[in-house]
């Protein structure tokens, strides 16, 4: 991923990418879907990454948790799931192809994207161990750390091109 | 000798409140978006400006608090809304609850 910058026709955004790049992305995306579509599945979970993706909405009330568990856990999962998934199909091109590429994302496609980039940060983010402000990433993934400060330069980038395209013209 | 006619004619409440049962629908609730490591502080502004169409100085405001208090008030208002809104701050990988408004 080499910018996102905001596209002549009004509203979409254009993500610069080549095909190594694309292959890492689609990949930590297909297994964000995959982990959010099991989790969906299951009422609980034993995986803290699960749990930080799909967290309680009440913290004092396990009646009232119980509910929105029964309620809106598998709706939310399914459809954290489908962002990733669109991340992973609009990579699919630049992933098959050599060279650098040019994806042309939709407003909705752009938000898909920002929202799947935050989970994938979360999920990296606890599987590295860092649980608090100050913990430093640990080396249990390999790569781990460089993923992870790209997703937050992602994640810093698509703010800022959305904040371009919300602002009137 | 009291003066009659300025004696008000209803003893008047100052510290006692009537109290009756509220109805559940008018028990206001919060939503509180908590602190986390990992997401950045331009995106929890700009998830505050974008879904809740704060201006920039208010989600600016509500991303330090989250930061550097560790929590922070985003709305208020009945149950079932602010249901959605936790379940929308999830959708944003922020960390939401809901609770009862402090009385």
């Amino acid at each position: 991923m080499r910018r996102f910058e905001p596209a002549a026709q009004s509203g979409t955004v254009e993500a610069l990418v080549d095909q190594d790049e694309a292959r890492v992305l689609r990949s930590l995306a297909e297994q964000l879907a995959g982990l959010l579509g099991e989790a969906g599945e299951a009422e609980s979970s034993t995986d803290t990454a699960v749990d930080r993706i799909l967290p309680d909405a009440y913290r004092d009330d396990d009646e009232a948790q119980a509910e929105w568990r029964r309620l809106s856990r598998r709706a939310l999962a399914d459809r954290k799931s489908a962002f990733a998934q669109r991340v992973a199909d609009d990579l699919e091109p630049a992933a098959t192809n050599p060279g650098v590429h040019t994806v042309t994302l939709d407003a909705a496609g752009a938000l898909d994207w920002v929202r799947a980039v935050a989970d994938l940060r979360l999920v990296l983010a606890d599987r590295m161990g860092i649980r608090e402000d100050g913990d430093e990433p640990s080396d249990a993934l390999d790569g781990g750390s460089d993923l992870y400060g790209w997703l937050a330069w992602m994640q810093d980038d698509l703010v800022r091109v959305l904040t371009l395209l919300e602002k009137p013209q | 000798m009291y003066n009659m006619v300025a004696m008000p004619a209803v003893p008047l409440l100052e510290d006692e409140t009537v109290e009756r049962p509220l109805h559940a629908s008018e028990v206001p609730w919060q939503t509180i978006v908590w602190n986390d490591p990992v997401n950045l502080m331009s995106y929890v502004a700009w998830v505050f400006r974008r879904y809740f169409g704060m201006g920039e100085t208010e989600a600016e405001g509500a991303m330090m608090a989250v930061h550097t208090e560790g929590r922070a008030v985003v709305a208020q208002g009945n149950r079932e809304a602010m249901e959605r809104h936790v379940e929308a701050m999830h959708e944003y990988g922020l960390w939401a609850t809901l609770e009862k408004a402090p009385r």
